[in-house]
C-alpha cells in the first residue's frame, strides 16, 4: 500500500518537473531576450560583423577570430556585456583592430557573421571614429603630443610604468626631429650617431633624470610648434586621409587645428587607442555608418557637441 | 531489511543464465583492471581540452575553436544543435555549417554517437566527478536522490530550436554549460561558469546526473547519429551472472534492461549509450565490452 502511494506520488512528481522544466525554458527564452537586449551595450564587432541583429543570430561563438587575431585586440563578450555572451568584440581603447591584410579574422570565422565578401580593410565598416571631447584634443590646443606625455609624466609620475613610457616618447622623438637637433640628443646621451640601429642602445641609456632636460629641449625645439596629429599618423588606413586638420579661424592660437574625421574611416579604433589624451578625445562610434559613402566628408557631422 | 535486490534472487522469475553461481559474484578475474576503460576515457576528454587550450595559447594549430564550432586539422566542425539553431535564428544555410556538421557525422559514425559526451564533453567530466560527492553523500543518507523525466531533453531540443527561429537569436546557446566550459578553457573564465557551478550543486545535492540524464539537448543530435553507428557495448550472455552492477553505474541504465535483464539483445542498441565503458569496466564476469554490431562477423 504505501509502495503505490510512493509510486503515485513519484508519477505526479515526475509529470510536475517536466512542466517546470519546459516551462522554465519558454520563460527563459521569452524573458531574456528582450530583457538582455534592451541592456546590451554597442560593442564595436570585429571587421566584416553583419548588421547587429543578423549577426547576434549567426555568430556560433566559437572564437576563432580571436585565435588568428595577430594584435589579439578581440575579447569575449560575457554576461555583464548584456544579450551576445561569447560573442566577439574590440575594446578601442584597450588596443584597435589594425585592419591586417587578409583580415584572417574573417577567413576563420565559420558561420559567415563576418562577411566573408569583405576582403580589403578599408572596406570594413565597424564604425565612425568621432571627436567626443574637443576641448581636451591636442590638435585644438595646437600641443604636441610627445611635449604633453612628457608633462603628464612630470606631473602624475605615479602612473604606470614611467621609464617604459620615457623610453617609448625617446623612440619617437628620434624619428621625427631635425639633423641638427639629434646633434644635441647625441651629446647629451653620448651617442656617437643615431638611426634606426643604434636606436635601442638610445632608449636603454634613458632614465628617470632626464624627464626635466627632455622638456626643456622638446620645448626648444622645431616639435613644440607641430601640433598632435597622432590620429592620423596611426591610422591603419594609408591610402586615403581619414582625418584632416582644418585651421581653425575663430581663434587666433597658432597651430591649432580641427580634425575632421573623413568618410574613409571604418572605425577600427587604432586613434582611440593611440589618443594621448589620459581619457580619449577620439572615440569610436561602434555600428555607426556613413549615410551613404559618397559624400566627401560629413564636415560637423564627425564632431559631437 | 531486504534490499532490491534480494528480493529479485528470491522471485523465480529471474532469468539465471549458464554461468550464474559457478562463480563469485565479486571476484574479478585475473588481470582485470577495475578502471582501464575509464582511464583510457578520461585521457582522451582531457587531451582534446588541452589541445582546444594549446591551439590559442601555444599557437599549436591541430584543434582550433570551442566545441560548438572547430577545426579539426583544418576541417569544419560544428555541433550540430548550434548548426540548426543557427540556421533557424539566421534563416540562412551557411555551406560551412553544413561541411562541420558532416564531418561531425562522419566521425561520431565511426565512434558511436553519444561517445561526444563521454569522451569529449568536459561538462560530463565535471558531473562524473560530482557523482562522486553524490553517492557519498547518499552512502551516509545526507541527501535522497530525484529522477526526473528522461524526455525532457527532446521537450529542451524542440523548444530551444522554436526560440531559435521565433527570437532570431540563438537563445540556448547563452546557457549551454559545454559551450562554457569550453570557451572558459581556451579564453579564461567567465562570469557564466556560475552558471555551470549552480547545475553541478544541483547534481550534487538534488539529482544525480541531472544534467546529462534528463535535460541536455546537445547530446540529442549525437544520439542520432548514433542510431547508425556501429559501435556499441556488445553484452555475452554465456559469461553473466546477472548481478546487476552494470546497472548501479550506469548514467542511463534503462538502456542496459534489453541485454542484461531480459536477455533480448546481445548489443546495447539504445541510443541513450554514452559508451562510456563504465559498465565494461565494473563487469567481473567480462560479459561486457565494446563490440561493433553488424560488422563483427565480418571481421
Amino acid at each position: 500500500m504505501a509502495q503505490a502511494e510512493k509510486k503515485i506520488s513519484r508519477r505526479r512528481f515526475l509529470k510536475a518537473s517536466t512542466f517546470v522544466a519546459t516551462g522554465a525554458a519558454l520563460t527563459y527564452g521569452a524573458v531574456s531576450v528582450p530583457l538582455l537586449r534592451k541592456k546590451n551595450k554597442v560593442l564595436l564587432r570585429p571587421p566584416g560583423a553583419l548588421d547587429e541583429d543578423l549577426f547576434l543570430a549567426s555568430c556560433i561563438k566559437c572564437g576563432q577570430c580571436l585565435q588568428v587575431c595577430p594584435p589579439q585586440v578581440i575579447h569575449l563578450a560575457d554576461i555583464d556585456q548584456g544579450f551576445g555572451i561569447g560573442t566577439p568584440y574590440i575594446i578601442p581603447r584597450r588596443g584597435g583592430c589594425i585592419l591586417c591584410s587578409g583580415l584572417p579574422c574573417v577567413l576563420a570565422c565559420p558561420t559567415g557573421a563576418l562577411n566573408h565578401h569583405l576582403s580589403l580593410g578599408k572596406d570594413a565598416e565597424m564604425g565612425i571614429a568621432v571627436v567626443s571631447s574637443p576641448s581636451t584634443c591636442l590638435a585644438m590646443l595646437g600641443k604636441n603630443d610627445l611635449l604633453f606625455r612628457l608633462e603628464q609624466l612630470q606631473q602624475h609620475p605615479e602612473k604606470g610604468d614611467i621609464v617604459t613610457e620615457l623610453r617609448d616618447i625617446v623612440a619617437r622623438l628620434a624619428g621625427r626631429i631635425s639633423p641638427a637637433e639629434k646633434t644635441k640628443l647625441q651629446e647629451r646621451f653620448s651617442m656617437p650617431e643615431i638611426s634606426e640601429s643604434t636606436l635601442p642602445q638610445l632608449i636603454a641609456k634613458v632614465k628617470l633624470s632626464d624627464l626635466d632636460w627632455l622638456i626643456a629641449f622638446v620645448t626648444g625645439s622645431s616639435l613644440a610648434q607641430s601640433g598632435c596629429r597622432v590620429c592620423l599618423d596611426e591610422c591603419p588606413i594609408r591610402d586615403e586621409k581619414t582625418i584632416v586638420f582644418e585651421p581653425k579661424s575663430e581663434t587666433q592660437e597658432k597651430g591649432a587645428f580641427f580634425p575632421v574625421v573623413q568618410t574613409s574611416c571604418v572605425g577600427c579604433g587604432v586613434c582611440e587607442e593611440k589618443c594621448p589624451t589620459p581619457v580619449a578625445s577620439i572615440t569610436i562610434s561602434p555600428q555607426k555608418k556613413w549615410p551613404g559613402k559618397n559624400k566627401d566628408h560629413v564636415g560637423e557631422g564627425g564632431q559631437s557637441t | 531489511m531486504k534490499t532490491n535486490r534480494d528480493t529479485k534472487a528470491s522471485t523465480t522469475s529471474v532469468r539465471s543464465f549458464k554461468g550464474a553461481g559457478l562463480r563469485s559474484r565479486n571476484t574479478p578475474q585475473p588481470g582485470h583492471r577495475r578502471h582501464k576503460w575509464r582511464i583510457i576515457r578520461w585521457s582522451v576528454l582531457l587531451f582534446v581540452q588541452f589541445l582546444f587550450f594549446a591551439s590559442f595559447f601555444f599557437d599549436i594549430q591541430i584543434l582550433e575553436g570551442t566545441l560548438s564550432g572547430s577545426r579539426l586539422l583544418g576541417f569544419h566542425q560544428i555541433d550540430p544543435l548550434a548548426a540548426f539553431q543557427l540556421i533557424l535564428a539566421s534563416k540562412i544555410i551557411m555551406i560551412n555549417l553544413i561541411i562541420g556538421m558532416a564531418t561531425i557525422f562522419i566521425i561520431y559514425l565511426l565512434f558511436g554517437g553519444r561517445s561526444f559526451c563521454s569522451w569529449i564533453c568536459p561538462y560530463h567530466w565535471l558531473a562524473e566527478l560530482g557523482e562522486m560527492i553524490h553517492k557519498k553523500l547518499r552512502t551516509k543518507k545526507i541527501i535522497r536522490n530525484h529522477g526526473f523525466d528522461r524526455n525532457i531533453r527532446y521537450y529542451f531540443y524542440v523548444i530551444f530550436l522554436g526560440l531559435a527561429l521565433i527570437t532570431g537569436y540563438t537563445v540556448f546557446e547563452t546557457i549551454n554549460p559545454v559551450s562554457i566550459i569550453s570557451r572558459a578553457v581556451v579564453y579564461g573564465p567567465s562570469l557564466m561558469l556560475l552558471w555551470v557551478a549552480t547545475l553541478l550543486l544541483f547534481e550534487i545535492f538534488y539529482s544525480r546526473r541531472a544534467w546529462c540524464r534528463y535535460f541536455c539537448p546537445v547530446g540529442v543530435s549525437y544520439q542520432l547519429i548514433g542510431l547508425l553507428s556501429p559501435l556499441r557495448i556488445k553484452w555475452d550472455r554465456e559469461k553473466c551472472s546477472n548481478c546487476k552492477r552494470c546497472q548501479s553505474v550506469c548514467l542511463v541504465p534503462q538502456v542496459l534492461n534489453n541485454c542484461v535483464n531480459t536477455g533480448k539483445s546481445a548489443y546495447v542498441d539504445s541510443s541513450l549509450c554514452t559508451r562510456c565503458g563504465l559498465c565494461v569496466d565494473i563487469c567481473d564476469d567480462e560479459a561486457l565490452g565494446y563490440g561493433l554490431k553488424y560488422l563483427d562477423k565480418l571481421i
